[in-house]
């Protein structure tokens, strides 16, 4: 029986990536990948931001599915539960706050890394990917040493993740002619990028240089992850599946990094399934969401499926169904104290996408094959946006439902 | 590795990180630089080698500076005592007593903003702490803020400060440069400018312990214990009962797991990236 790997990259837009059509040269070794690569097109994120999208990548359930979001529902299915259940051991290296140990998303792993307890500085505040990287090959040589059982390894990098202060080399890959001091990106953080004022285009450009410059660093963490497992002999017996929790904005709505938007730049994510065994890459063109993930990887390693997994299998590929997929969303300001809650949805079918706002009660519809940059509404006039419309709203605050039920209990 | 080995690489080890402090050497005098020491094996290790070389090289070895936060194991002051003593150190015991006091001198204490000296106000207000009180724990995100990060600001301030040593370590197997074992901290808002150097970056944990015993290096009677890394006393956990900590599996484990995760660690982390 094959590992599985789930190596997801936070806030990793699927536009920087050469395998997905950039010429900007950021992902030369992924890039290299594709012979082996299943790779989706039309792969969606199930939330735009960290806590909305994990729920749908590990517990393949949608985010504001059970009351208001807290810690993680025990009513979800973590994806290493039903795996260590089966005897597969269960290993997660991670440095997203959001997905820690408080929160419960600890449930069922064997090694359950989350950094919490190291000390981090302002300018770097997680553990940076080349040290994820070291962490999991001791623990995969100790495991290659003991009972050599198969296993389930997640690992996060989040490299990517603002604030944007990539180290000179990286910079230089992308754009020598920037010169600018540690120091002064930090600035940019607090006092632009914090600020979400997206208003001059000279910045935002600048700022997207910065994060391409970590595009190119992560690009080279994957690198070294997938020497490891070429050392270690355990890469041609691992199944990889490589995608990101959500993008990032640089003002092609109007802001800067991620919140509860649900436009392409934070939804649509690169998904890239790497199987030594295949002899050529393969693309799937199916709309697809991540709440997909976590029963492909019951069913790689063979198992019955998991009955509390929202999603569908994306092997094999022939019967995965065509379908639609639901995003969802709370405004993270107003979590804290605000007494209107502003939740957001999204639902898309084939290249029509619905976004619904609740607190406004505002519908917004594209279609994105004829206006792929979301800037046309055209709710009030497409012939499909009923259709839609019903799709979706029986989704839309159903957890306002569920949060009073759990307060009556 | 076999015991030879072992001791040809702490030599290169101790090497590198002698050639750094004699890099500082060169471009301050001792009397503007500190030397930060926790009583940890981190901070141990490197106030040793810092000493070694102004032996070496007859120079007067700099000030040393430690943060008392208060919630701090009666074991780690001991033995700092004994070793300033023994090696003559000028050691500065730092503790943020307004804070202390307006916690009513106990752990857990609730501490109201108004009663705080204007400093440590304008300290709350920079990191956006917006709560009329808050408990005092020395390592929760308020309180390790006032009780370790104002204190090392106010000690760099008063003393000034041009370069200050620290036991940091990044565990990791990616070559350093030169570069890396200096980072300049610019002047901002209350924060004075100066350079911190990381002699010990590229020794690991193992590494640390290799170097202790082959070179006696002095260690708090902690560590034989079983703890592997300390912190304030209310929050470090016994990693094995009665394991030392170098016979420990450093490897394959981590070294922090005996602290204690809080929400208040997981809201400061999310503020670091830019949530709240």
């Amino acid at each position: 029986m094959k590992n599985v790997i789930l190596l997801t990259i936070d806030a990793l837009r699927k536009d920087v990536l050469g395998c997905y059509g950039s010429q900007g040269g950021l992902t030369p070794f992924i890039d290299s990948l594709q012979d082996n690569c299943l790779k989706f097109t039309r792969a969606q994120a199930s939330g735009p931001y960290t806590q909305a999208s994990f729920p749908g990548l590990l517990t393949s359930s949608y985010y504001l599915e059970y009351g208001k979001p807290k810690g993680l529902s025990p009513n979800r299915t973590l994806i290493s539960e039903p795996l260590k259940r089966a005897g597969i051991v269960t290993a997660a290296f991670h440095s997203n706050p959001y997905l820690c140990d408080y929160l419960g998303w600890n449930r069922g792993w064997d090694v359950f890394y989350d950094s919490m307890e190291e000390e981090v500085s302002e300018q770097i505040p997680y553990i940076k990917g080349d040290v994820i990287n070291n962490k999991v090959a001791s623990w995969l040589t100790s495991h290659r040493q003991g009972d050599n059982l198969p296993f389930f390894l997640w690992l996060h990098y989040m490299d990517i993740h603002e604030p944007y202060l990539p180290e000179r080399k990286y910079i230089d890959l992308v754009d020598p002619s920037i010169n600018i001091t540690h120091d002064e990106m930090f600035r940019l953080f607090s006092e632009v990028l914090l600020k979400r004022g997206a208003s001059n285009k000279g910045t935002v450009k600048l700022l997207k240089k910065l994060y391409d410059a970590h595009v190119r660093e992560v690009d080279g963490y994957v690198k070294e992850f997938f020497a490891i497992l070429e050392k270690l002999d355990l890469l041609p017996n691992s199944v990889i599946i490589i995608t990101s929790d959500h993008g990032d904005e640089f003002g092609e709505h109007g802001g800067l990094s991620h919140d509860d938007k649900m436009y392409s730049e934070l939804v649509d994510t690169p998904l890239l399934i790497y199987d030594p065994a295949r002899d050529k890459g393969e693309v799937c063109q199916k709309l697809t969401s991540n709440i997909d993930i976590p029963p492909t990887i019951v069913r790689l390693f063979g198992l019955e499926p998991v009955a509390n997994f929202q999603g569908c299998s994306l092997l094999p590929l022939e019967d995965y169904p065509e379908k639609g997929c639901f995003g969802e969303a709370i405004d993270q300001r107003s979590q804290r104290g605000g007494d209107i809650e502003k939740d957001t949805y999204f639902y898309r079918q084939q290249d029509l996408k619905v976004i619904y706002r609740a607190n406004l009660d505002s519908w917004e519809m594209y279609n994105l094959k004829a206006d792929p940059k979301e800037l046309n509404n055209i709710i009030g006039t497409s012939p499909e946006a009923e259709e839609l419309k019903i799709k979706l709203k029986p989704r839309v605050r159903r957890w306002l439902k569920d949060n009073l039920r759990g307060e009556q209990k | 590795m076999t015991e030879q080995n072992k001791v040809k690489r702490c030599a290169e080890l101790v090497a590198k990180s002698k050639e750094v402090v004699r890099d500082t050497f060169s471009r301050f005098t001792p009397d503007e630089m500190t030397i930060t020491w926790t009583g940890g094996k981190d901070s141990t290790t490197t106030l040793w080698i810092i000493r070694q070389v102004c032996l070496e090289d007859n120079i007067k070895l700099p000030k040393v500076m430690t943060i008392d936060e208060y919630d701090s194991f009666e074991e780690i002051h001991d033995f700092m005592n004994k070793w300033a003593k023994e090696w003559k150190l000028d050691l500065e015991w730092c503790r943020n007593d307004d804070v202390v006091k307006a916690a009513g001198g106990k752990l857990g204490g609730i501490v109201k903003v108004k009663d705080l000296n204007e400093r440590n106000q304008a300290e709350l207000k920079r990191i956006g702490f917006e709560a009329d009180s808050f408990p005092f724990e020395a390592e929760s995100y308020t309180g390790n803020h006032l009780m370790k990060t104002v204190m090392f600001n106010l000690y760099i301030e008063r003393h000034n400060v041009k370069a200050v040593f620290q036991g940091l370590r990044r565990d990791e197997q990616t070559a350093r440069t030169q570069d890396d074992y200096f980072e300049k901290k610019e002047a901002a808002h209350l924060i004075p400018e100066h350079v911190r150097i990381k002699p010990i970056l590229h020794f690991s944990e193992r590494d640390i312990w290799d170097n202790t015993m082959i070179n006696k290096i002095p260690y708090c009677v902690l560590y034989e214990q079983g703890y592997r890394s300390l912190g304030a006393k209310t929050t470090s956990q016994i990693a094995a009962p009665g394991v030392p900590a170098w016979e420990q599996d450093l490897e394959h484990t981590v070294e922090r797991a005996g602290r204690r995760q809080d929400k208040e660690q997981m809201m400061d982390r999310l503020r670091k990236l830019g949530y709240m």
